[in-house]
């Protein structure tokens, strides 16, 4: 799968994506915009969190927020391995890690193969997908770093911010599907 | 002004900047010229401010010693330079406000004046014209360009000033009249300049920011950390490349492990800046305020080395301030007042800085007339906050201490008459803020000391690591009060209900409890009150409860990190810490967690609490009969089965020390121990050390010492016949802390007095009864 793509990759303007798993989906993030990939952690829970919020981990002297990604799509938990994508947002001097389940590689796609988000998808996918790059294997959902730092979740409000809301969220997705 | 004649290249950069500033501040500048002009007013901004700084400090000195050239060079200086630097950045307002002051100094420099009080109070007012107008750059960009911004008046008083020299040359016999005729009219006008000055002393410390975001490092500090940082380059390099399993490897390790604290040695060596710092403003201050007040005063500093961390330095500014303000407003007495005390008429306010075991102590020593309890308890017990009864029973220490009760200190009458008390609970509640604390010692008549403490950064605080739910929490030892431990069999009994609220007697006071685990919604097994927890006595801003957490870890010193604003918002926690087995720990913050809980806090319930001891005096009595209940060696079942339960009187116990055994020596057949720089005799009529140094024995043929076996010891205060004494009591292990009575000392019995703890007739370990109820600074006293 990965050889095809980068030969794609070889006409006009490709851009480099890290394509990431999280339960059955494929995802990618331009690779410019990650600072560092962690492999498998445990990230410390903080209780009283909001439920998107894996923990946090030991990183470079700081204390880094973790958003699971399982958990904004109101997916099960997952204990098996994961990784950690670390972000840099210099603007806001806010610095967090995205937990996925695992980094599946670097690709290179054209800019052309992107489409923005179809009109019809559901307010929180909105918010969390960036349009998806329409390749022969099958779509992979772009995400942007900055629509998922805390903070911006926080504000959107629409992804609860109680203990339950994972529940509650689950039980949403049900209902529309 | 520069740009013309600037030609070549070398020098565009000049003249870019010199166009950014004629235009760049009115108009807003494009791109770089902009950030070039704001680096150049900040950097220009932090340094006016601290040769404004020196030249307060010299301007006092030189009151004192009119005769000191180098004063006069050094003032003339820091005006030079404000003036020379002005003039490049077209700040039009202050150069002409730093020219008349500079052509003033000029003569003074000269000799063709002399110095004098109005002289140094027209210099002063000049400094806080200066001062004004950099602020205001500060704050807005521009010198400010409305009518009150106006500075004439003073330009003409400073050339006033400076016409004296021309008539003091010409008639140099008249010349002191001559030259005060005109000061004499601008004194009272300084002193009211002066006084809204001083009165805005969080205006002033506000107004400082420039200054509190940079800092002024040693290049000797910065090159070593350079050359640190090279190393640990190297070491990491070194340790890429040695193959896994290498030979070097825990020599490479040891390596990074050295560079490392020295590393983080050398930073916070950097972060701390001499305590001196703060002190440069007060000589003013404190002359300003004597003036408004008529007093005499003058102020001493020892220490002003001592080295604080920058950020600590900033939080007790404010405290400080306020603490030398009180001293020379309300602690010096008026001059007419200390002769007839038989003082001298100049007052003194001593500012002492020193280290002393992990903390940075401040103290604001004045000599003055101190402060009265007895009247201090009158005023207490008026407004409520204590019963007659508690009066009575407070120590003198116990009641000073009042002066930081909020709502004491705001009446005005109470600083009328005890001259203490404006705000001295925000004094307090700041430094607690900070990690410190406060305490006030007078004596009346001869004057006050108020002590600050410190601690050294703020970065590294003790704590306590406990666990619940199955996760590990840091306790800040600052608001630890105590910790007990309630054993299984009396789990199911220990915890009892009013309404929802879960409460224990302690010591027969009810103590609201709080379970981590259900507050933080952790997974609690569902018989959490059937297996043995522990009962973490916390206070903090009042709010004093019992925080029930499943077991305690050892106490750390760990380093605080900040959490995520998402993650503080929540409100428990104050930050997160790396534990020493690499795994993350969050940091409660108690006063939160407690209000989260719905513990109010006490000053809320205020007659609640004030009047419970009123009602049960016995409770009260009881309390300070607390006991230390522990276990000797003796083996007496022969008796009652009491398997050797001992009590002591909690107020003559000092500390509770677990002692190596290796650390007690023997002289002359008896135990001794080293104790904080004095020996002290050890008792241990149960052969407690031999049966510990019989079982360390048999225990270390198998395997090599590891730990070394500990005793357990009490280090007591003992009365005796000349004064009191230290003694440490050797005991198997201590069982509680509980209250106790003693019984009527029964005639017929032997020397053993007996008492009623937990319910059980206990033995009173001898020598002791007699200290039952008093309370220890009493018996502290006595050692003094």
């Amino acid at each position: 799968m990965r050889n095809t793509e980068v030969k794609q990759a070889d006409a006009g303007d490709a851009i480099p994506i890290c394509s990431l798993r999280v339960g059955t989906g494929l995802y990618g993030i331009e690779t410019r915009q990650i600072r560092e990939v962690l492999g498998t952690t445990a990230p410390r829970r903080v209780p009283l969190a909001p439920e998107y919020i894996a923990g946090v981990l030991p990183y470079r002297g700081e204390v880094l927020t973790t958003v699971s990604f399982r958990a904004l799509l109101g997916l099960e938990k997952w204990d098996g391995a994961n990784c950690v994508l670390v972000f840099d947002d210099e603007e806001n001097k806010e610095r967090f890690g995205l937990m996925v389940d695992g980094v599946v590689g670097v690709i290179a796609v054209q800019q052309n193969a992107l489409e923005a988000n179809p009109s019809g998808l559901d307010a929180r996918s909105q918010e969390l997908f960036d349009g998806a790059y329409k390749l022969p294997s099958g779509l992979i959902v772009r995400l942007d770093p900055q629509r998922l730092r805390p903070s911006r979740l926080a504000e959107s409000g629409l992804f609860g911010s109680e203990n339950g809301s994972h529940e509650r969220l689950k039980l949403e997705r049900q209902g529309e599907q | 002004m520069r740009v013309k004649g600037v030609g070549g290249k070398g020098k565009r950069r000049w003249a870019n900047v010199t166009v950014g500033f004629s235009v760049g501040l009115k108009v807003v500048g494009q791109g770089p010229d902009k950030e070039e002009v704001e680096d150049l007013t900040k950097e220009f901004l932090a340094e006016s401010q601290e040769g404004l700084e020196r030249m307060e400090l010299c301007l006092t000195q030189l009151e004192k010693k009119p005769d000191d050239d180098e004063l006069v060079a050094e003032i003339f200086r820091a005006v030079h330079t404000i003036k020379g630097t002005t003039g490049f950045l077209g700040f039009g307002r202050l150069e002409k406000l730093a020219h008349a002051g500079e052509s003033l100094l000029g003569a003074l420099r000269n000799q063709k004046l002399t110095v004098n009080t109005g002289l140094i109070s027209v210099l002063l007012e000049l400094m806080d014209g200066l001062r004004n107008i950099l602020q205001t750059i500060e704050a807005t960009g521009t010198e400010g360009e409305r009518t009150t911004d106006n500075d004439d008046a003073l330009i003409a008083r400073l050339a006033v000033l400076k016409a004296g020299e021309l008539v003091a040359n010409a008639e140099p016999t008249s010349q002191n009249r001559e030259v005060e005729q005109p000061i004499q009219s601008s004194v009272p006008d300084a002193g009211q300049q002066a006084l809204p000055a001083v009165a805005s002393g969080v205006a002033v410390a506000a107004g400082s920011s420039i200054q509190d975001k940079t800092l002024r490092i040693d290049v000797e500090v910065l090159n070593r950390m350079m050359n640190l940082v090279g190393d640990l380059v190297l070491t990491r390099n070194q340790i890429l490349r040695s193959a896994p399993g290498a030979e070097n490897f825990p020599e490479l390790a040891r390596r990074l492990d050295s560079v490392t604290a020295e590393l983080r040695e050398s930073v916070m060596l950097a972060r701390m800046q001499p305590v001196g710092h703060l002190f440069r403003k007060y000589p003013r201050m404190v002359r300003d305020l004597a003036k408004t007040c008529g007093r005499l005063v003058r102020i001493e500093f020892e220490g002003q080395e001592t080295g604080l961390d920058k950020s600590l330095l900033e939080a007790v500014r404010d405290p400080l301030t306020h603490a030398v303000r009180n001293a020379v407003d309300h602690g010096i007495e008026p001059p007419e007042e200390r002769v007839k005390a038989g003082k001298p008429m100049e007052g003194v306010v001593r500012l002492r800085a020193f280290h002393h075991s992990g903390y940075v102590v401040i103290e604001v020593i004045d000599d003055g007339a101190g402060i009265s309890t007895e009247r201090l308890l009158l005023k207490a017990i008026e407004r409520g906050l204590v019963t007659p009864e508690q009066a009575e029973a407070m120590t003198q220490r116990e009641a000073l201490q009042l002066v930081f009760v909020a709502g004491f200190s705001t009446t005005q009458e109470v600083t009328s008459i005890s001259g203490r008390g404006v705000g001295l609970d925000v004094v307090r509640s700041n430094m607690e803020k900070v990690g410190g604390s406060v305490e006030l010692e007078s004596r009346l008549g001869s004057g006050t000391t108020l002590r600050m403490r410190v601690p050294l950064t703020l970065a590294i605080i003790p704590a306590l690591v406990v666990r619940s739910g199955g996760e590990s929490f840091a306790l800040p030892q600052n608001s630890l009060v105590e910790l007990v431990y309630v054993p299984q069999h009396e789990a199911e009994h220990a915890v009892e209900r009013m309404g929802t609220t879960e409460l224990y007697r302690l010591r027969e006071s009810l103590l609201p409890l709080v379970w981590l685990d259900r507050l933080l919604g952790l997974e609690h097994s569902a018989d959490a009150e059937r297996h043995d927890f522990y009962i973490a006595v916390v206070e903090s801003e009042d709010r004093r409860f019992g925080l029930v957490v499943d077991d305690l870890k050892a106490p750390e010193e760990i380093v605080v990190k900040p959490l995520s604003t998402e993650l503080r918002e929540i409100g428990v926690f104050s930050g997160a810490t790396v534990l020493g087995n690499g795994t993350l720990a969050l940091i409660l913050d108690v006063a939160a967690t407690g209000a989260r809980a719905g513990v109010r806090p006490a000053a809320e319930e205020g007659t609640v609490v004030d009047a419970k001891p009123a009602e049960d005096e016995t409770a009260q009595i009881e309390l300070e009969n607390s006991m230390v209940i522990y276990e000797t060696g003796q083996r007496q079942s022969s008796e009652g089965g009491d398997d050797g339960r001992m009590a002591m009187p909690l107020s003559a116990v000092e500390r509770i020390e677990s002692v190596p055994l290796s650390e007690i020596e023997y002289a002359g057949g008896r135990a001794v121990l080293q104790y904080r720089g004095e020996l002290i005799p050890l008792e241990d009529d149960a052969n407690v050390l031999r049966a510990l140094a019989q079982a360390e024995a048999t225990a270390s043929t198998g395997d090599a010492q590891k730990d070394g076996a500990t005793a357990t010891v009490l280090i007591c205060l003992r009365p005796e016949a000349n004064g009191v004494r230290r003694v440490g009591m050797v005991v198997r292990r201590v069982l509680d802390v509980s209250a106790g009575r003693l019984l009527a000392a029964d005639a017929a019995a032997s020397e053993e007095q007996l008492a009623m703890v937990k319910n059980r007739v206990t033995a009173v370990h001898r020598g002791f009864a007699q200290q039952a109820g008093k309370p220890r600074t009493a018996i502290l006293k006595e050692v003094a």
